[in-house]
């Protein structure tokens, strides 16, 4: 006759196997891939350099076929105690392909370890379709909003078009990091400002990290060219700006080309973007004049060779 | 086929993106070899619309971190569109989708599990649209946004069975869906080797040039809720003005 202790016993051991294969099993998230992630951070980098790949030429000359076997990365990548966190700040506004804008710029985002996306709707309120969007994407992510006030003098809807889109809502962010990181005791980190549907490589990320004051580096379809640069000296020194567009401009620079420590946004605690009076073109300008001088400027992609970036943009449906 | 460690094989997705040269190439096989990157189980087939594999699309795919078969195809110089034709001449990335399609019936065993999705470079797709197409058998479908003029197009679905279609646009296709829209079960297409797109097809109706040789309306698998949720939008990128 079985003791009731060990009945009790039985029902302990076989009560956390039942439990964990019923989740598991139902788990939407393919289970193998958070199981079978190991040593988290480098597992990325090392993609180069030990994969189990085969190459293998066809009967068909020039067709390369590569078979990867290793595991598919959980989404985000475990949070790392060493790494800087980025601050990716995108303003959004609603409009019929915002939801796809957001959908794949977030499928970017879930790549990037030790990333914080702050979110800044164009609205009155923060919206239900926004607020699903975030929590579903599993990001690390803050949800703000500030409507851009509307000028009813004009078309119904249109809002006030001398304040530039998306400046309130950019200054909204910093606003938020002022508030909520000490400039004495906060953790490193780097501010980007990154537009919803901008197309940014995994590489650019990894090339902010290293930001001392404010980094910068090519964007391809700016300013009516193939791409936008600053230009870099031998010394390695930013001295002017490769771009046809008002290159006398003090940063003649995207809002996609740059990114600034988050020690000299909290210490400089009055730069922002300039609401109004700002010509087309120097907004970038209003803030960075505030926080670093061109000699600072810290170039990236390899001396400002490389297309990281590319200023995309989405047609009316 | 690729598969997760673990062991379990899941049916491998069969990406089929063609592609061309233009300013905005790079960028869109950048982002969209992100989201793939994050799907288990999935092989991108590339076919580049040229005489020969690029080192731009070669290098890409290279440092991608995807499974991957680059191939190319080049559009005969007579069916090929000039600049300045209108948009609604014939449609495009024909002679590429059917050279992915003669890869899978070159490379894959009879029987072999898998499911073939048709990714156009410029379309945008959510993580959980390849969740939703991996259990399909013969043709499942779904609806697409931004497309055929309406915020959506999509198929109507009573009692878990294809009915009829929303749409505004050419709405007497035998199939109108867009190309996003739908996915193939392999087995499928491996039964049926003289299945492709019609290179003469009229614009609107590639999608159904494929599929009326696989299936009839009635028999559509409705993925995404009963074709409730749009997973999948038909962007569009514009040129640069460069």
């Amino acid at each position: 006759m079985p003791k009731r202790r060990d009945i009790l016993a039985i029902v302990l051991i076989v009560l956390p196997w039942t439990l964990l294969i019923t989740v598991w099993h139902q788990s939407t998230i393919a289970p193998l891939l958070a199981v079978h992630k190991d040593d988290g951070g480098d597992s990325r980098r090392d993609l180069a350099a030990g994969l189990d790949s085969k190459e293998y030429c066809l009967s068909d000359r020039d067709i390369v076929e590569v078979v990867r076997t290793e595991y598919v990365y959980t989404r985000p990548p475990p949070w790392s105690d060493t790494l800087p966190t980025i601050h990716v700040i995108t303003p959004t506004y609603s409009r019929p392909v915002q939801k796809a804008e957001l959908t794949r710029l977030a499928n970017t985002l879930l790549h990037v370890p030790n990333l914080h996306w702050i979110l800044v709707e164009d609205s009155q309120r923060r919206t239900p379709l926004i607020t699903r969007l975030l929590r579903d994407t599993g990001l690390n992510y803050t949800h703000l909003n500030v409507e851009t006030p509307r000028n009813y003098k004009l078309r119904g809807d249109m809002r006030d078009p001398r304040i530039p889109r998306g400046t309130m809502q950019r200054n909204l962010a910093l606003r938020w990091l002022r508030e909520t990181f000490n400039k004495n005791n906060s953790q490193p980190g780097i501010v980007y400002f990154a537009d919803d549907d901008n197309t940014y490589s995994l590489e650019l990320f990894e090339e902010m990290r290293s930001t001392r004051k404010v980094s910068v580096w090519p964007v391809a379809f700016v300013g009516g060219l193939r791409y936008e640069s600053p230009k870099v000296n031998a010394a390695g020194k930013v001295y002017g700006w490769k771009t046809v567009f008002d290159p006398h401009r003090p940063f003649a620079i995207d809002m996609a080309g740059f990114a600034v420590n988050l020690r000299l946004i909290l210490q400089r605690s009055q730069a922002c973007f300039k609401l109004r009076g700002v010509k087309g073109g120097y907004q970038e300008s209003s803030l960075l004049r505030e926080l670093v001088t061109l000699n600072d400027l810290e170039p990236k992609a390899a001396n400002c060779t490389k297309i990281l970036v590319w200023h995309t943009r989405t047609e009316k449906p | 086929a690729a598969v997760g460690e673990g062991g379990e094989a899941l049916p491998t997705i069969f990406v089929v993106t063609p592609t061309y040269a233009r300013p905005v190439q790079k960028a869109e096989l950048v982002r969209l070899s992100q989201t793939l990157l994050h799907v288990p189980s999935l092989h991108w087939l590339v076919v580049e619309d040229s005489a020969a594999p690029t080192p731009l699309v070669g290098g890409l795919l290279a440092s991608s971190g995807l499974s991957y078969t680059h191939l190319y195809a080049p559009t005969p110089p007579e069916k090929r569109r000039k600049p300045g034709d209108p948009p609604w001449l014939r449609a495009r990335g024909v002679e590429q989708r059917n050279r992915a399609l003669r890869w899978l019936r070159e490379t894959r065993r009879p029987g072999e599990s898998g499911v073939v999705y048709f990714a156009d470079d410029d379309n945008t797709y959510s993580l959980r649209l390849f969740q939703e197409m991996r259990s399909t058998r013969g043709v499942s479908v779904w609806p697409v946004g931004l497309v055929g003029g309406l915020r959506f197009e999509r198929p109507l679905v009573e009692g878990g069975r294809v009915v009829g279609f929303h749409t505004a646009w050419k709405p007497e296709r035998p199939f109108p869906l867009d190309m996003a829209g739908f996915a193939v079960g392999l087995p499928l297409l491996l039964a049926h080797p003289g299945a492709r797109f019609d290179p003469e097809a009229e614009r609107g109706y590639l999608e159904s040039s494929l599929l009326g040789g696989l299936v009839t309306p009635a028999q559509l698998e409705p993925k995404a809720d009963n074709c409730t949720q749009v997973l999948v939008w038909h962007t569009r990128t514009e040129k640069p003005r460069a």
